[in-house]
């Protein structure tokens, strides 16, 4: 046994490419197992010839690894990784979105097909979705390639003119395409390739005008981003912009996809109203071009009080915008204009672009405001606590704070253009779980503290949600409405959360994590079995949860309508957590969490009282958690035990890990991500993989960007091994680092 | 803290140890430990490796609770005695007890102001909701910490480095940042855990400048150090302990010329000690120097495990 | 009376295999001061590696002579060791000493281990279809009943389980205790440095002990897949059940996983159908939340167990 048998390490190496890669031929695929036949799954994923494909995956992993100097050599050259998203989002645009909802599965080949043989459609459609996608692919990445293996720098730039050229032309022929077919259409296929391929184009950019070997995309993004703060959002509001006002639908009665000027014909002479009216002919187009002027302005000179004023415009353009959005369908609607379906029915996706196209150029505004150069640096003694007491000032970086912005715009303004499907999906699948991940993150992101019975605590706001609203078989002392259940779950998951914790927080954090397994299962099994007849065991609640009623007398607001309206809801109660979290982080409280992660020992030495800074921690996530759980029953209606199963604990701890322990904004995307992508890949991966899929990210992501996502400052360090400080503590050789002793 | 003395009255008491006796299972850590810290002097315990010093901190600061024995505790003046056994660390620390620790623990994660500013706030009131909803005096505590703490960052000579990450700071500036962070927490009393381990020279002519001005401010200094010449340049009283037990007591020169205190750290009977420090003139900076790593009454000591928890 | 015993009988079957899994937890516990969350899915892979060995000699059963069924369950224990032991062996390859090498914090290895239970379960899924209710086929008569205790019937398959697993605990004890592999297991879970001063190979050792526990987990898989249904979700109760009787018996502690696990079993079954419950909280669909609730009350009163911790002092 201790006959050492040697190989060379690439022979290790190989074989673990290997296996890895059969592993992932197992991974990917369709479900075909039989009950008869118990290999056959198997067979069918790895004795089959598609095995080579992966094998050859794997190989060339391996090859990677080996001569990672060459690669790296090569892989760090300007351009590449741009060429790589690129390429990588223009595939996923042509084999996987969808072009053109109505028809089959909407897909690119799909539709194209139909296009070309329709000989009545645009050449210019028919010239796209004949041959153009596939060859201007092929052409601009060989072409990029090729400029920047051998520098050839008028290569590159004419590339970049052609991508330019392709990614318009796809938007274009979309437009036309879609408007000859005439069906309701929401599809992001043409948008994406248009972003893809300006990516592309960005690449060659890179590419031509570099001057140096290695890229260092970073900084690369940092100094464009440091040129003119907001010079990119304002950009990406006039591409945006000009194409709602040019090319997109503004209404489409019985799918007629009406652009702006069509718009403007149809109610020519209608009883629109004045603001309206002046906004279809030239508001709109006015509007939009002194806000992106002001923007544009501010952002140049980097004046401050210009910048607030663009900001204050886009405000008043989006409003006037809906006003006018409103008044088309409310007229038509009025008028009993055929196909025309009620208020805020059958805009197309033109006005909101437009919105979002005006919020992203006041926020271009906004940034320019914020971070105007300042005349004389301040010694760091005078600042005080305005910049320095708070680490959000050290930490965002104007392309972070700008993505954010974006993000926020897109929040606003896309639900109303999405399909039934993904309005849905945005408000049971991401929504609540976004909520959710941000509760999670107080607790194991900043405490440091491993939950796992995290939707226990979601479990209870439901249950005292329908409790409260009489839809279990116990009737409550007082009704009361969903809105009026939320200060009621919220006050039961605070005290849930200190009688569990309470004794549990002391222990170990593998031990607590099992703990909070074993209350997260007992609740569950609690619900199931219906002790008392409370719980109407596993068919879930008896009636329906109401939904939340806002009635002040004069004015009176019941939600229920559509998923858009839960939306709304959800982002207001989105905001206020943010907001008040984001306080949180940078008070106190925030501080002694992260000092009781980082060496409980030194923390209690400090005069930190541990036990109540972990216990806050608790309590918030759970409170959190159980104002998730308000909403979800009165938007559900109807659920039961089945909802709150061991696996969504865990996938809420896999949003926070992959979005970037300890962060905010991580964790809002941890989980916007990972609950969008497996709607997104639906038809490509099976939604019984998910959970595999999840876990696979969760290792590798602790295997190569511990941090997540968009890694939280206070977070990094720690977790991507700075925890090697101590030089007295040979890391190697435990698992438990010295701070986590006594 | 504002009050300043500097010189110790005998019956003003901030530590009174009585006879504490501290076991690991078998091993035992501190026998019959007495000592008493005067109010504004400059306390030092020596000894050997693993001749119970941490254990001893470990014990006033409530980590550990001796068997046997009291510990009685009057951190500020004017305070009533408190026994310190059973209470918990940062029950203690709240008494007015601050510490640093032999192998340093900051926060390795947050800047240096943070880290400070962690020990300040535990002395403030505001709470979570607070905090969340920005009320006035939460923005005001939270403006005083930042001010206190750049004070105290100054104060340690570290002002420049506020927003540097504690973990990437250099040793030295670690140790200092240690202490100021201990400050934060408005001490009475400050133990220090051989805070000059691991410094060079100039560090440590500062590191003794600045000891003896936090005394001089009025916090008393408990010191653990092997670095005699520190010891002996800041120190008014020295304790020393070997194998858990208290062998000797007195100013530096009596310590120097103490036959068992010499005996301890060379391993030898009493005798040869005496003709030891006969033949030497300056016994104390040859012999005592090198404890760290010569005498071989470190590995011999059973309560090596309580250093190691420490 | 006869109740009382069938509980009993019923709960030292169970409490033995949960017994072979917790000897997993707290000999890598032992070594790494880590809770391999994905043990319970080295236990599910062995019912499932046993179950195709099984299947390719018996096919769907019947026609298997007495001494034939015998060979069968060795079989059957061996493949669903080694598929235990290599699901293991991978395992911390993979999940666990990437992480070791770069002296990640704690959190990382949980939700590492986490990552790779949740993926391992499902991945058994799409392989066997993600069935609810796989069974062995049948080759021998699992019910007959060799004897009665007081009107219990004791049957084969209940003897069959606790002999297996006695015997099995014997060897690991045998190997922990008397051997080179089991001192340097011991060296290592009381003090790795030093262990690695004397020149034990920590990554070995490590990954041996893996391959142990591993081992013996599968072979419970076996064990309990020819017992009852076996699904790719299996692992998951029992495996928090066999954590809960490692930490009973004293995480880290050899004898005590065994303890532990045998009195969880037992208790697990007793206390929901004793006489004394009220009705409303009695029935078997209670063992699970007795089983969490003893969990949750050792690891806040006594979270060292009977035993203590320690795998190298107590072993």
């Amino acid at each position: 046994m201790n006959r050492r048998v040697s190989l060379p390490p690439w022979v290790g190496r190989l074989l673990a490419c290997l296996g890895g890669s059969v592993v992932l031929a197992m991974m990917v695929g369709k479900q075909q197992g039989s009950k008869d036949d118990y290999g056959l799954a198997f067979r069918e994923a790895v004795l089959n010839p598609r095995i080579f494909y992966f094998l050859l995956v794997g190989v060339l992993v391996f090859l990677g690894i080996t001569y990672q100097d060459v690669v790296r050599r090569y892989a760090g050259r300007p351009g590449v990784r741009p060429l790589l998203a690129g390429v990588l989002i223009l595939l996923a645009s042509y084999f996987l979105m969808k072009w053109y909802d109505p028809l089959g599965d909407g897909k690119l080949a799909t539709f194209g097909a139909a296009v070309t043989s329709t000989p009545a459609v645009a050449p210019v459609a028919r010239i796209f979705f004949g041959w153009l996608w596939w060859v201007g692919l092929l052409v601009t990445a060989a072409a990029t390639a090729a400029a920047i293996v051998w520098r050839l720098r008028w290569l590159a730039w004419a590339s970049a003119a052609v991508s330019v050229l392709v990614g318009a032309i796809a938007v274009a022929a979309h437009s036309l395409a879609v408007s000859f077919a005439g069906g309701i259409d929401h599809s992001f296929g043409a948008q994406t390739a248009l972003i893809g391929n300006l990516v592309l184009a960005g690449a060659g950019v890179v590419a031509a005008m570099s001057r140096v070997e290695t890229a260092r995309t970073r900084e690369f993004v940092e100094r464009v981003m440091a040129f003119r703060p907001g010079l990119p959002l304002v950009a990406m509001g006039v591409v945006l912009g000009v194409l709602a006002l040019v090319a997109a639908t503004w209404f489409d009665p019985g799918g007629k996809n009406l652009t702006l000027v069509d718009t403007q014909h149809l109610f020519a002479g209608s009883a629109l109203s004045g603001v309206a009216s002046a906004y279809l002919a030239w508001l709109g187009y006015a509007v939009f071009a002194v806000v992106v002027v002001l923007a544009a302005t501010a952002v140049w000179t980097a004046q401050k009080t210009l910048g607030y004023v663009a900001a204050g415009g886009a405000v008043v353009a989006i409003l006037v915008t809906l006003a006018t959005l409103h008044d088309i369908s409310a007229t038509a609607t009025k008028a009993g204009y055929p196909g025309s379906a009620g208020e805020w029915q059958n805009l197309g996706t033109g006005g909101w672009v437009l919105c979002i196209a005006l919020f992203s150029a006041g926020a271009g505004g906004l940034i320019a405001a914020r971070r105007a150069p300042v005349i004389a640096p301040e010694p760091a003694l005078a600042r005080g606590s305005g910049a320095l007491g708070r680490l959000h000032q050290v930490g965002t970086s104007t392309t972070l704070l700008s993505l954010t912005l974006f993000g926020v715009g897109l929040a606003l303004f896309y639900p109303p253009t999405a399909t039934a499907f993904w309005q849905q999906a945005l408000v049971t699948d991401i929504g609540v779980y976004v909520l959710l991940a941000i509760g999670l993150n107080v607790v194991i992101g900043w405490a440091g503290l491993l939950d796992l019975g995290y939707i226990a605590f979601y479990a209870l706001g439901s249950y005292t949600t329908a409790y409260f609203t009489g839809s279990l078989p116990v009737q409550p002392p007082i009704h009361l409405s969903p809105l009026w259940a939320i200060p009621v779950a919220i006050a039961v998951c605070l005290i849930a959360g200190v009688v569990l914790g309470g004794p549990t927080l002391r222990l170990r954090g593998d031990y607590l994590a099992i703990v909070t397994l074993g209350f997260g299962e007992i609740i569950r099994i609690i619900a199931v079995n219906n002790p008392g007849d409370f719980t109407n065991g596993p068919r879930g609640v008896a009636r329906a949860v109401p939904h939340p009623v806002i009635d002040l007398g004069f004015i009176r607001f019941e939600w229920g309508g559509s998923q858009l309206q839960y939306w709304y809801l959800l982002l207001v109660l989105l905001a206020l957590v943010f907001l008040l979290f984001w306080r949180l982080e940078g008070s106190r409280l925030g501080r002694a969490w992260a000092a009781v992660r980082e060496d409980e020992v030194a923390a209690q030495a400090t005069g930190v009282n541990t036990t109540r800074v972990k216990l806050l921690a608790f309590a918030i996530g759970a409170s959190t958690s159980g104002l998730a759980g308000v909403f979800f029953a009165s938007q559900v209606g109807y659920f039961n035990p089945q909802n709150f199963i061991l696996n969504n604990s865990i996938l809420v701890v896999a949003f926070v890990v992959f979005g970037g322990m300890g962060s905010l904004t991580g964790a809002i995307a941890g989980a916007a991500v990972l609950t969008w992508l497996p709607d997104f890949l639906r038809d490509q991966v099976p939604s019984e993989d998910r959970i595999m899929w999840i876990g696979a990210v969760l290792i590798v992501m602790m295997i190569f960007r511990p941090a997540g996502l968009i890694p939280a400052r206070r977070r990094k360090a720690e977790l991507t091994g700075l925890a090697g400080h101590d030089p007295s503590v040979d890391q190697d050789l435990r698992a438990v680092p010295a701070g986590e002793g006594v | 803290m504002t009050q300043a003395t500097t010189t110790a009255d005998p019956d003003d008491l901030i530590f009174d140890v009585q006879d504490v006796t501290l076991r690991f299972g078998g091993v035992t850590s501190l026998q019959n430990v007495s000592l008493q810290m005067r109010r504004g002097e400059i306390l030092a315990v020596i000894g050997p490796n693993g001749a119970g010093k941490t254990s001893l901190f470990n014990s006033l600061t409530g980590v550990y609770t001796p068997q046997e024995g009291q510990i009685l505790l009057r951190a500020r003046p004017g305070d009533q005695p408190v026994s310190v056994l059973g209470q918990k660390t940062h029950v203690v620390n709240h008494l007015g007890v601050a510490r640093t620790f032999q192998n340093i623990r900051l926060f390795p994660a947050l800047t240096a102001l943070e880290n400070v500013k962690v020990g300040v706030e535990t002395r403030q009131k505001s709470g979570p909701v607070s905090a969340m909803l920005g009320l006035p005096w939460q923005r005001r505590e939270e403006r005083e910490s930042t001010s206190q703490a750049y004070a105290l960052l100054d104060r340690v000579g570290l002002a420049g480095r506020a927003n540097e990450l504690a973990g990437s700071l250099p040793y030295g500036e670690q140790r200092r940042l240690e202490i100021a962070r201990a400050l934060g927490t408005d001490p009475g009393v400050i133990l220090l855990d051989e805070p000059a381990a691991g410094t060079n020279p100039a560090e440590k002519q500062e590191l003794a400048a600045l000891i003896k001005q936090v005394n001089h401010d009025g916090v008393g200094v408990l010191l653990i150090e092997h670095d005699m010449k520190l010891v002996m340049s800041v120190a008014d009283r020295i304790v020393v302990l070997n194998f858990g037990s208290r062998i000797a007591e007195g100013t530096p020169e009596q310590i120097q010329r103490d036959p068992a205190v010499v005996a301890a750290y060379l391993g030898t009977s009493e005798e040869e000690a005496v003709a030891e420090l006969d033949t030497h003139d300056q016994p104390e900076l040859h012999v005592i120097d090198t404890s760290g790593g010569v005498t071989g009454a470190g590995s011999a000591g059973g309560p090596a495990t309580g250093e190691e928890q420490a | 009376m006869s109740d009382f015993l069938n509980y009993l009988i019923l709960g030292i079957t169970r409490g033995s295999m949960y017994a072979l899994i917790a000897l997993g937890y707290t000999l890598v516990y032992g070594v790494l001061q880590l809770i391999n969350f994905a043990h319970s899915e080295v236990f599910m892979s062995g019912a499932f590696g046993s179950y195709l060995v099984v299947h390719a000699i018996v096919g769907n059963g019947q026609g298997v002579s007495g001494l034939g069924a015998v060979f069968v369950i060795i079989a059957g224990l061996l493949s669903g060791a080694i598929t235990g032991a290599a699901v293991a062996f991978l395992l911390e390859r993979v999940a666990y000493r990437p992480l070791r090498r770069r002296g990640a914090p704690k959190l990382a290895f949980l939700i590492s281990a986490i990552g790779a239970s949740f993926f391992l379960a499902q991945l058994f899924g799409k392989m066997f279809n993600r069935l609810g209710q796989n069974q062995f086929p049948t080759y021998f008569d699992a019910n007959k009943v060799l004897f009665t205790i007081a009107g219990a019937p004791v049957r084969l398959l209940q003897v069959i389980i606790i002999v297996a697993a006695l015997l099995l605990m014997f060897f690991l004890d045998r190997l922990v205790s008397g051997t080179k592999l089991g001192r340097s297991i011991r060296a290592t879970a009381e003090d790795a440095p030093t262990a690695a001063l004397m020149g034990v190979d920590i990554d070995r050792t490590i990954s041996r002990t893996f391959i142990i526990g591993g081992a013996l987990a599968g072979a419970a898989g076996f064990l309990f897949g020819t017992a009852f249904v076996f699904t790719n979700t299996m692992g998951f109760i029992p495996g928090i059940k066999a954590f809960a009787a490692a930490v009973l018996g004293g995480i880290g502690n050899i004898r005590g996983a065994m303890i532990g696990g045998l009195l969880l079993g037992i208790a697990e079954n007793l206390i929901p159908t004793a006489p004394w419950v009220s009705t409303a909280w009695i029935g078997i669909q209670w063992t699970d939340v007795v089983a969490f609730v003893i969990l949750i009350l050792i690891l806040v009163f006594r979270p060292t167990g009977i035993l203590g911790e320690r795998l190298g002092r107590a072993a």
